[in-house]
C-alpha cells in the first residue's frame, strides 16, 4: 500500500518537474529585481479583467509594474502622438491595435528579435501577419476583432415570421448568407419604433471599416497595387447603396448614422434589434441576464458574404507594443508575451474575447461545455470560420486619415446629402492627395 | 529700480503677476503654433517641425470648402446661442430678482446645470436625445405625440438645434447669475426717482435699468463668446461634427486634423484662421463695453 | 425687493409660476442623471421605458469604489482630492492676481491701458487645440506634465483674465470719494483699500471665485492633456474612464457624474452668503 502511495506520488511529482521544464522552455520570463516597469494599456472592464495578472507577472519576476495610463484606444492615441511630438517616451509597454500601429513609425521595436520563433509559432498565424508593420512585427496580439452575425432566436424560430418569410421570399428563414439575405431580413424584422433590422456604425473608423469590409466582399478594395485609391469603383457604389437601402427603409434607428458601437451595443441588448454584424467582444455582455434583456435568445452566426461570394473579415486586433526608447527591453517583452501567453488568452477567451493563440480555440470550447454554456462554445465556431476569412485594413501610416475621409463621404451619400458615386469619388479625390503627399502614391 | 518705486509704476506692478502667467500658458505656445502653421507638422514625424512650407497650409484652406462651411456654421452657432443664452439670461435674472423668498436656493438652483461639466453635458445629451433609446423620444412615444422616433442628433436642422439646445442649457446660467450680480448692484434711487416721474415699469426697465445693466451684458457677452469653445467637448460627444459634417464646427474639424490625421500644421492654421475671427468679436465686444462704461463713469 | 410692494396678487402668482417652470426646466435635465445613478443599468435607456424607477440601488457607486468583484474600483479619492487642490489653489490665487489687475484698471490711467485690457480678452481666443500641444511640449520640457502645479498654473491663466474684467466692472461702481475720504482720515491707500473698497466689492469677488472654481472644477479639455495619472488626474478626466473602446458605462458614469456635482453645489450654496452680503452693495452707491 505505503509503496504504491510512494510510487504515485513521485510519479506525479516527476509530471511536475515535467511540466515544470516545458514552462520553462517555452518562454523565459526572466528576473528583473527591483525593476519598475512603465506600462500604458487600453482602459475599459473588458480589458482590464485581463490587467488582474499583473501581480503574477511581479511575483514570477521580481520586477513591478505602474500603470501610467489606462484610457480608451482613441485617447490612448492622441497621448502616444503627444509623447512622440514631445519626444518624452518613458514608457516601455503600450496597448496598440493593428489599425493604428503604423501610425507610429518606429516608436515601437520588431520583437522578432527577442522571442524565439517557437513561442511566436504558438500565435494564430493570420493574426501574427496583420500585427506585422513593414515586415517589423511591432505588436503581440491580445484579441482579435473579427465581424460576426448576432441575431435573436426568438425572432428566428417565431413561426408565424417564418411562415410569413417564407410566403414572401420563398425561402426559409435562417440566419443571412449574403448581404443581400441580410438586407431583406433586416427590412423584415423591422418594426419601429420598437424593433429595428440591425443598427450600424455610422460615424469614425467603425463607418470606414464596415464600409471596407462590404466593399472587399463586394470585390472592390480601398487601393490598388499602386496605393491608388479606387474605392469609387462600383464595388463601393453598391456598398454604400446596401446601406442607404436599410437606411431609408427605416430599417434601422434614425440615429445610427451617429452611432458608435456603445450605441449599437446597448441598443441590442435592449433587445431593440434583431441582428447585429459586431465585434466578438459583445458575446460576453449580451450573453449576461445582468446588463442584456436577450441573453436567453442569443444565436451566432458568421458573418454574410458579398456579391463575389466573399467575405470582408474587416479584423484587427488589440495587442501589446514595446518602445524602442524602453531602458529594460527584455523586461518590457517579457510582460507582453507573459499578456499574450496561453493561460492569458484563455483569460480573454472566457469573457468571449477572441483569442489570439491557436491552441486556445479548443480548450475554450471544452471549457464552456464544461461549464455548461454550449452555447458559446457553439459561438466559437462561428468566430473561427468569420476568421478564416479575417482582413485588415490596409497597414498603412495613412489609414487613418484615409478612414477620415471615406466615412464622412460614406455618411453624406447615406442621409441623402449626395449620391452614392458623386460622394465615393469626391473622397476618392481626397485620399489621392493624402496618398500623394505622403510619396506612396506617384 | 526708480522706476518701480514711482506711483505711475504702481498700476504696472499691479498687473505684473498676471502678465506673466499669460504669457507663460498663452503667449509662448502661441508663438510655437503659429510657427507650425507654416510647416507640414505631422505629430508622429518631429522632423516635419522644421520644415517651412510657406502659405501652403492657408492656401490650402482657402480652396477647402469643408472648412468654410464649418467656419460659417462656427459663426452662425456662437451668434444664435450666445444671444439666445443672453435673452434667456436676463429673464431669468428678472425673474429671479423679483421673488423675495428663498433666494439663495433660487440661485443655486438656477447655478445648477454650471455644475455640470461639459463632457458630461454631451454624454447627457446625447443619451436624453438618441432617437431609439433616448428619455426625449420615449416621452414623446409615450404620450402619444410621435409615432416614429425623431432622429434628433441626424436631422440636417434638427441636430444643430439639439447642440444649441444642450449649449444653451448648460450656459444661460452664467449669463443669468452675472446679471443678478449686476441687478443685484443697481442703485434704487434713480429708479425711485423715476417712479415718483410718472414711469412705467417698461420705460424703468429700457431707461434705467438696461443701461446699466448693459456694462454686464457686454461683459458677459464677451466672456461667453471667448469660453464659448468650452462646447467642444460637448459636441465631440455628442455628434463630433457629423453626421455628414452637419454640425461639423471649427473645434471639431481641427482636433481632428490635428491629433486624429496627426496634421497639426495644418490644424494651427485653421486655428489662426479662427483666432483672427475670434478677435474681430471681441474688439467689437470691447468697443462697446468702453462706450457703455462712459455712461458709468470711472477712470478711463 | 422694492418693486414688490407695488406688484398685484396675479402678477406676483405669474411669477412665481414662472420662476417654478424656468426651475423644472433648469433641473429636470441634470436630475435625470442623478436618478439614473441610482438606477441598474437594465432599466435607464430602455425602450419601452421604465418611467417610475423599479429598484433604486447603490450598486453604480460600489463599483466605483471597487466594492463589486465584477470591476476594479476607481481611484476616486485621488481624483477628488486633486480636483479640489487644484480647483481651490487656482482659483485663489487667481482671485487674488485678478483682482489686483481689476483694481489696476479701474483705479489708474496708464499708458496702454487699452491695448493690455484687450490683451487680457484676447488671449482667451486662442483655441484649446491650437494651445495643447504646444503646451504639453513646453510643459513636459518643465517637468509639469501630470503635475496638480501644471494644472493650477494653466487654470490661472484661464481664470485670470475673466476675474479681472469682473473685479473691474465691480471697483468701477464703488465711487473713488470713499477711498479718498478715507485717506483724507488718515488711511493709506492700502489700508483704504482693505477697509472700503475690498468690502464693497465683496460681491463681485464672490461671483467671480465662484466661477473660476466650476471652470476648474469641470474643465476636462486641458486637463485630459496634461494629466496622466492618479498623481494629477482631476474628476473631469476619471468619467472617460466610464468609457471603453466599444462601451459607456452611463450608469456609472453617472454616480460618477454625482460625486462631481455635490460638492461644487454644496460650495456654491455656501458662497451664496457672500453674494447675499453683496446686497447691501446697491444702497452704498449714490
Amino acid at each position: 500500500m505505503t509503496k504504491n502511495l510512494w510510487r504515485a506520488l513521485l510519479a506525479s511529482s516527476a509530471l511536475v518537474l515535467l511540466g515544470g521544464a516545458a514552462l520553462a522552455e517555452d518562454f523565459d520570463y526572466g528576473k528583473f529585481e527591483g525593476y519598475t516597469l512603465k506600462v500604458k494599456l487600453i482602459g475599459g472592464t473588458q480589458y482590464e479583467k485581463l490587467y488582474t495578472r499583473l501581480p503574477e507577472w511581479e511575483k514570477l519576476t521580481g520586477a513591478k509594474v505602474e500603470i501610467v495610463s489606462s484610457k480608451n484606444h482613441f485617447e490612448l492615441d492622441r497621448e502616444i502622438k503627444q509623447d512622440i511630438a514631445s519626444g518624452s517616451i518613458a514608457w516601455c509597454v503600450g496597448s496598440n491595435h493593428t489599425s493604428f500601429a503604423p501610425q507610429y513609425g518606429d516608436l515601437y521595436i520588431d520583437l522578432k528579435e527577442f522571442i524565439s520563433q517557437g513561442e511566436l509559432d504558438k500565435y494564430v498565424p493570420g493574426t501574427l501577419a496583420s500585427a506585422m508593420v513593414d515586415g517589423r512585427l511591432v505588436q503581440l496580439p491580445r484579441v482579435t476583432d473579427v465581424s460576426n452575425l448576432y441575431y435573436r432566436k426568438s425572432l428566428y424560430e417565431d413561426p408565424a415570421k417564418q411562415a410569413a418569410y417564407k410566403e414572401k421570399f420563398g425561402t426559409d428563414l435562417a440566419p443571412p448568407k449574403t448581404y443581400d439575405e441580410w438586407k431583406q431580413q433586416i427590412i423584415f424584422f423591422a418594426d419601429p419604433p420598437n424593433l429595428y433590422g440591425t443598427a450600424f456604425a455610422g460615424k469614425d473608423e467603425g463607418l470606414s471599416g464596415r464600409f471596407m469590409e462590404l466593399l472587399r466582399a463586394n470585390g472592390g478594395d480601398v487601393f490598388d497595387e499602386s496605393w491608388k485609391p479606387i474605392f469609387n469603383s462600383e464595388a463601393g457604389v453598391a456598398a454604400v447603396q446596401w446601406f442607404k437601402d436599410i437606411y431609408d427603409a427605416k430599417a434601422v434607428p434614425a440615429g445610427t448614422v451617429n452611432y458608435t458601437w456603445d450605441d449599437i451595443g446597448q441598443a441590442m441588448a435592449a433587445g431593440q434589434l434583431a441582428t447585429d454584424l459586431d465585434w466578438p467582444g459583445f458575446a460576453g455582455y449580451y450573453s449576461d441576464p445582468a446588463s442584456s434583456k436577450i441573453a436567453a435568445e442569443l444565436g451566432f452566426a458568421t458573418a454574410p458574404v458579398g456579391s463575389s461570394g466573399k467575405r470582408g473579415g474587416w479584423s484587427g486586433s488589440h495587442s501589446f507594443s514595446v518602445t524602442q526608447a524602453c531602458d529594460n527591453k527584455p523586461a518590457a517583452v517579457s510582460l507582453a508575451v507573459f499578456l499574450t501567453n496561453d493561460e492569458s488568452a484563455m483569460m480573454e477567451a472566457q469573457a468571449g474575447n477572441l483569442p489570439t493563440r491557436s491552441k486556445t480555440f479548443d480548450e475554450v470550447k471544452t471549457w464552456f461545455v464544461d461549464n455548461g454554456k454550449p452555447q458559446m462554445a457553439e459561438m466559437f465556431n462561428a468566430w473561427q470560420g468569420s476568421l478564416a476569412e479575417a482582413r485588415t485594413p490596409p497597414l498603412i501610416a495613412q489609414w487613418i486619415e484615409v478612414s477620415n475621409v471615406i466615412w464622412p463621404a460614406v455618411q453624406a451619400a447615406i442621409v441623402g446629402e449626395k449620391t452614392a458615386q458623386a460622394a465615393l469619388d469626391d473622397a476618392a479625390a481626397q485620399a489621392t492627395i493624402i496618398m500623394q503627399d505622403a510619396g506612396l502614391l506617384k | 529700480m526708480n522706476f518701480l518705486r514711482l506711483p505711475r509704476a504702481t498700476p504696472y506692478l499691479l498687473l505684473l503677476p498676471a502678465i506673466v502667467v499669460i504669457l507663460g500658458v498663452v503667449l509662448v505656445p502661441l508663438v510655437v503654433s503659429f510657427w507650425t502653421s507654416f510647416t507640414p507638422y505631422n505629430l508622429t514625424k518631429p522632423a516635419t517641425l522644421f520644415q517651412f512650407v510657406g502659405l501652403r497650409n492657408y492656401e490650402r484652406l482657402l480652396g477647402n470648402a469643408d472648412f468654410w462651411w464649418a467656419f460659417g456654421r462656427t459663426i452662425l452657432f456662437i451668434t444664435i446661442a450666445l444671444n439666445l443664452e443672453m435673452v434667456l439670461g436676463l429673464g431669468l435674472a428678472l425673474l429671479i430678482n423679483k421673488v423675495t423668498w428663498g433666494q439663495r436656493t433660487l440661485r443655486t438652483i438656477m447655478m445648477f446645470p454650471m455644475m455640470f461639466s461639459p463632457i458630461l453635458v454631451g454624454f447627457q445629451f446625447k443619451y436624453l436625445f438618441n432617437d431609439a433609446v433616448g428619455l426625449v423620444n420615449n416621452a414623446l412615444f409615450d404620450l402619444g405625440i410621435i409615432q416614429q422616433p425623431i432622429p434628433w442628433l441626424v436631422d440636417g436642422s434638427l441636430a444643430p438645434l439639439t447642440i444649441i439646445l444642450a449649449e444653451v442649457w448648460m450656459s444661460t446660467s452664467v449669463f443669468a447669475i452675472l446679471l443678478l450680480a449686476g441687478l443685484m448692484a443697481l442703485p434704487k434711487e434713480p429708479i425711485e426717482a423715476a417712479k415718483v416721474d410718472g414711469c412705467n415699469p417698461w420705460q424703468v426697465f429700457r431707461h434705467i435699468t438696461l443701461p446699466f445693466l448693459m456694462p454686464f451684458v457686454y461683459i458677459a457677452m464677451t466672456i461667453r463668446s471667448l469660453d464659448v469653445a468650452r462646447a467642444y467637448d460637448m459636441v465631440r460627444i455628442m455628434t463630433n461634427g457629423g453626421p455628414a459634417g452637419r454640425t461639423e464646427l471649427l473645434w471639431t474639424l481641427m482636433t481632428r486634423t490635428g491629433y486624429n490625421n496627426s496634421q497639426m500644421g495644418m490644424a494651427n492654421a485653421m486655428g489662426y484662421v479662427s483666432i483672427l475671427t475670434s478677435i474681430l468679436f471681441t474688439y467689437y465686444f470691447y468697443r462697446k463695453l468702453v462706450s457703455a462704461r462712459a455712461f458709468m463713469g470711472g477712470a478711463q | 425687493m422694492s418693486a414688490g410692494s407695488i406688484e398685484r396678487p396675479w402678477q406676483r402668482w405669474a411669477i412665481r409660476i414662472g420662476v417654478f417652470i424656468a426651475m423644472l426646466i433648469l433641473v429636470l435635465p441634470g436630475a435625470w442623471v442623478v436618478l439614473t445613478a441610482f438606477r441598474p443599468n437594465i432599466e435607464v435607456l430602455a425602450r419601452p421605458a421604465v418611467w417610475i424607477p423599479q429598484n433604486l440601488t447603490l450598486h453604480n457607486f460600489l463599483g466605483i469604489f471597487g466594492r463589486l468583484d465584477t470591476q476594479q474600483g476607481l481611484p476616486v479619492a485621488n481624483y477628488f482630492i486633486n480636483s479640489m487642490v487644484i480647483s481651490v489653489t487656482s482659483t485663489v490665487v487667481a482671485i487674488a492676481v485678478g483682482m489686483m489687475g481689476g483694481y489696476a484698471f479701474a483705479r489708474y490711467r496708464f499708458r496702454g491701458k487699452a491695448a493690455l485690457f484687450l490683451g487680457f480678452m484676447l488671449s482667451r481666443t486662442v483655441p484649446g487645440v491650437a494651445l495643447s500641444l504646444p503646451l504639453f511640449i513646453l510643459w513636459s520640457r518643465l517637468g509639469l506634465i501630470d503635475t496638480s502645479v501644471g494644472l493650477i498654473i494653466v487654470y490661472m491663466a484661464v481664470n485670470i483674465p475673466f476675474t479681472i474684467w469682473l473685479t473691474d466692472g465691480f471697483f468701477r461702481q464703488i465711487p473713488v470719494d470713499l477711498s479718498e475720504a478715507a485717506q483724507i482720515d488718515g488711511c493709506t491707500r492700502w489700508q483704504a483699500f482693505w477697509k472700503v473698497e475690498f468690502p464693497l466689492a465683496r460681491s463681485g469677488l464672490a461671483s467671480a471665485a465662484i466661477f473660476a472654481f466650476l471652470t476648474s472644477w469641470n474643465e476636462y479639455a486641458l486637463a485630459s492633456q496634461l494629466t496622466r495619472t492618479t498623481a494629477s488626474k482631476t474628476m473631469p478626466v476619471g468619467l472617460m474612464d466610464f468609457t471603453a473602446q466599444f462601451t459607456v458605462d452611463w450608469t456609472g458614469m453617472s454616480a460618477m457624474a454625482v460625486l462631481i456635482i455635490v460638492p461644487a453645489l454644496v460650495l456654491t450654496f455656501i458662497v451664496q452668503k457672500h453674494l447675499i452680503a453683496g446686497l447691501t452693495f446697491g444702497g452704498v452707491k449714490g
